[in-house]
């Protein structure tokens, strides 16, 4: 955007000064004074920004389908790629593009939605509204499906109408979780997600239980370089923080509602408005022994909505869960092992969405409220080189390439008698060893050669003929809630438009993606709830959308067919470049 | 494959090809003199040998600084650029049509001239330098690699720069870490994916070939071996869709200019004029650390005699 304002102002400097030494002519005064005044229209200009193919090669692909149709119907646009840590920086910080390509680890409720658009999100930093998009009608529709006062399904039926009109985002497919997994491994699943290790560290093995850790291999830039699960500018292993990170409630896939976890019990109450009492399993511990109790959950919640706990005017939010908390009116410790939210008329589904989040300890985060730079605390600059959770597994030790977490024995889910459903059997291995590879070629290789039981990070469709051709590992895969998307930045001169938004999210062909990039392992959005990220197993009515018709055939577009939908969203081209 | 096991492996691949390139163009005889008396040369050499250590001291030690530097606080990212500026002026992009060629065969050379033959020049001229009858040539070696080393990690900090196959993988193929993945372990120890202007394989390879060329006639044979090479891992970066053209020719740049500094400048003269023009602080610690250096040259003689 510089660039193009920098670029104004030496072409008003050049026609000017030409203009001057015209205007010393009689009767070219005219023209002088319209050169000067107007600058005339400009091509439209678009940053696309992704991950460079070392990070995620189906995104660099779907960059360069992108890039070339953006290009082909005449937009001036450029593809910068960028590590994991920086593009969610400039991302998710300093709103510093104009296009994105990601990948979304995928919304668990619709609740999630109302994070992602909702006007009041805006100035936040973190998955709260990267596009900076603000509509009144889509706020209004945001708050009744999270409100038990109006009938959700209606809500996000016209919700998702809406949101095909508008396009602030769009949905291009959503790839299968694929891995690979060493044949004397009864596993179905690549883990991502904590419970997914779990049930992987339960399988029984056919020459029983190991006197080892499970080894499992991720590859990544950076991966053992920042610990903050508050913060988004990172890289970290799939999964990891929620290892160690134990929240009151989890959401099981097999169930709607969430599964009480650190809570012992939850009882809601939703008579008048709704509310949770939550109560804590007696003996419940942090790793480093000392005692979680109900003001930890109390300095969580405060801590989240302002790390510098009230030291600064304004807060210093922390970038993630702040949607989530926004439902959360207030916070009471009842006694030790109790506390009490209220979520106002919030619904119960959406309510349970607080209760997900991660507990912190009060006795390692509150020193970081310290301010430390402008709008800045230690918390959301700490790396956190040695996390301290509740969770099921606790830190041991970490290099550049491998990574090592210990069963946590003090845990109250390991006591025998409390232990739910979810972790029913004995566990196979004594921990988890995650090996860092440089890349997925290495990773794949390291799973062959059998240094490892299975994979965690995504394996590029391109990657698996390798296991085919190979004895040494089978391809697991299962359908997942992730997806990829296109974000566009509503600062933006000409992405403000929803037509224009509208038409480059036809710009990219969803089936051949699928088939060509993907190899097949995805579920292209073709319908309305699925151009959002609602998956079409969660919504009935899934409807088509004609923003899925693509406008061109096997990936590439029909320059005069994007033209005509251009200019009848009143558009002009000159020498084939779209103006504005 | 570990990390010890693929570093194993080159070592005893490039010893191998070190052994036998020394004895076909150097000789036995000289290089069994050259040992008996490896004390005054290396005296003679110990400052410039000392500053390519500190070059490479600094930028091992200072990764997580540099990085930093260059991604958060400069955050110059040029690959558009690159990538824009090839297209608008060639015809096609250099890297597709060195790929257009690719054969199994042609793969395997390439890596291995990538990775071995790359190891290989540049550590020859260290002993065919050392055991000459001056140490001028060795002196000037070590000088010119400390510039390409010394003005590459400026680049860097600089710019943050992608490799075409991190780019774009639909256009440009990453051959390297298709054929041999493990090969990352080594070059991410060395260096990151986003420092690819200018190639220093390509900068470092010209030096060792330019400076062949001025010594054509102590070793006139290691001029055509070496050009061969030099050409062959510049091409190979670009096969192996790592590097942009322009990161070739602006390595190839970088050689010019570090041969030149190597030829007309000393470590001496260098730590003078830096004496000179920064002021009598730095020019001070880098004083403090020549007379130290000396002093450990005393150190030593008096020793031997």
């Amino acid at each position: 955007m510089d660039e193009g304002a920098s670029r104004v102002s030496r072409r008003t400097i050049l026609a000017g000064a030409g203009s001057l030494g015209a205007s010393t002519l009689a009767g070219c005064s005219e023209q002088f004074w319209s050169r000067a005044e107007d600058t005339g229209p400009e091509q439209v200009e678009l940053t696309i920004k992704t991950l460079p193919a070392d990070d995620d090669a189906v995104a660099a692909k779907l960059m360069s389908q992108l890039r070339e149709n953006y290009i082909a119907a005449g937009i001036d646009a450029t593809h910068e790629p960028l590590g994991r840590a920086d593009l969610y920086r400039d991302i998710f910080l300093e709103g510093d593009y104009d296009v994105f390509v990601i990948r979304h680890p995928g919304l668990k409720e619709f609740d999630a939605l109302r994070g992602l658009l909702h006007s009041s999100f805006t100035t936040e930093r973190g998955w709260q509204n990267p596009f900076r998009f603000s509509d009144v009608t889509i706020d209004d529709l945001l708050e009744s499906q999270q409100s038990s006062n109006a009938d959700r399904d209606e809500s996000l039926a016209e919700l998702f109408e809406f949101l095909e009109e508008t396009a602030p985002y769009t949905t291009i497919a959503y790839p299968h979780q694929v891995g690979g997994v060493r044949p004397d491994l009864d596993v179905s699943i690549s883990p991502r997600h904590p419970l997914e290790y779990v049930d992987v560290l339960a399988t029984e093995r056919a020459d029983g239980p190991r006197d080892g850790p499970i080894a499992i291999g991720v590859y990544g830039e950076g991966l053992t370089n920042r610990f903050n699960p508050i913060v988004v500018d990172q890289n970290s292993i799939p999964g990891l923080l929620g290892l160690v990170y134990d929240p009151l409630a989890r959401r099981v896939p097999s169930e709607d509602d969430v599964v009480p976890w650190l809570a012992e019990s939850v009882s809601w109450d939703e008579t008048d408005d709704t509310r949770a009492t939550v109560t804590l399993h007696e003996g419940t511990r942090w790793h480093d022994g000392a005692e979680l109790d109900a003001d930890d959950v109390v300095f969580t919640m405060e801590f989240l909505e302002d790390t510098s706990l009230g030291a600064i005017d304004g807060s210093v939010p922390a970038p993630r869960y702040r949607a989530r908390l926004a439902l959360l009116e207030g916070v009471t410790r009842i006694d030790e092992r109790t506390v009490e939210l209220s979520f106002g008329s919030t619904r119960r589904s959406a309510a349970a969405r607080v209760l997900t989040i991660p507990l912190l300890p009060e006795h390692i985060w509150e020193p970081r409220s310290e301010v430390v730079a402008e709008h800045r605390t230690e918390a959301v600059l700490a790396d956190n080189e040695e996390p301290i959770g509740a969770g099921l597994f606790r830190f041991e030790s970490v290099t550049a390439d491998s990574l090592e977490l210990a069963p946590f024995d003090d845990h109250v889910l390991r006591d025998p008698v409390a232990q739910p459903e979810i972790l029913d059997g004995e566990s196979a291995f004594t921990g988890i060893h995650f090996r860092i590879d440089p890349n997925v070629g290495a990773m794949i290789d390291a799973l062959l050669d059998g240094e490892i039981d299975l994979t965690a990070s995504n394996i590029p469709p391109s990657e698996l003929d390798t296991f085919r051709e190979a004895s040494g590992a089978t391809i697991v895969s299962t359908q997942s809630r992730a997806f990829y998307m296109i974000g566009y930045n509503y600062h933006h001169s000409s992405l403000v438009n929803p037509h224009f938004r509208r038409i480059l999210s036809r710009l990219i062909d969803r089936e051949h993606v699928v088939s060509e990039l993907f190899d097949g392992l995805a579920e292209p959005a073709m319908s309305r709830n699925s151009l959002v990220g609602i998956t079409d197993d969660a919504w009935d009515d899934n409807r088509a959308s004609s923003v899925t018709t693509f406008p061109g055939t096997d990936g590439e577009i029909a320059t005069q067919e994007v033209r005509s939908l251009f200019e009848d969203a009143g558009y002009q081209y000159e020498n084939d470049a779209l103006i504005e | 494959m570990s990390l010890v096991a693929v570093a194993l492996e080159l070592a005893l691949i490039v010893a191998t090809m070190l052994v036998t390139g020394a004895l076909a163009m150097i000789g036995p005889r000289r290089l069994v003199a050259s040992l008996r008396e490896f004390r005054w040369r290396l005296e003679v050499c110990a400052l410039p040998v000392a500053m390519l250590a500190v070059v490479l001291v600094i930028r091992w030690s200072t990764v997580d600084i540099t990085m930093r530097l260059e991604r958060r606080v400069i955050g110059n990212n040029i690959t558009p650029l690159l990538f824009g500026m090839e297209r608008a002026l060639l015809p096609e992009n250099p890297v597709i049509v060195l790929q257009s060629f690719q054969s199994p065969e042609l793969t395997s050379f390439f890596v291995f001239v990538y990775i071995y033959g790359y190891a290989f020049l540049l550590l020859f001229p260290f002993l065919a330098y050392f055991v000459l009858d001056s140490m001028d040539d060795f002196s000037t070696l070590i000088l010119a690699f400390t510039a390409n080393y010394a003005i590459g990690l400026l680049f860097y900090i600089l710019f943050i720069a992608y490799g075409p196959r991190n780019f774009d993988p639909m256009l440009f193929e990453g051959l390297l870490y298709d054929a041999f993945p493990q090969s990352r372990m080594l070059t991410n120890r060395v260096n990151q994916n986003t420092n690819v202007f200018p190639s220093l394989h390509t900068s470092l390879s010209m030096t060792v070939f330019f400076l062949a060329w001025l010594t054509r006639a102590k070793y006139p044979l290691w001029v055509p071996i070496s050009g061969v090479l030099a050409v062959s891992v510049a091409a190979s970066t670009m096969y192996l869709g790592i590097h942009w053209f322009s990161d070739v020719v602006a390595g190839t740049a970088l050689a010019a200019i570090s041969v030149y500094i190597g030829r007309n400048y000393t470590a001496n003269g260098l730590l003078e004029m830096g004496r000179r023009y920064l002021g009598p602080h730095v020019g001070g610690l880098t004083g403090y650390v020549a007379d130290r250096l000396s002093a450990i040259n005393r150190f030593v003689r008096d020793r031997r005699s």
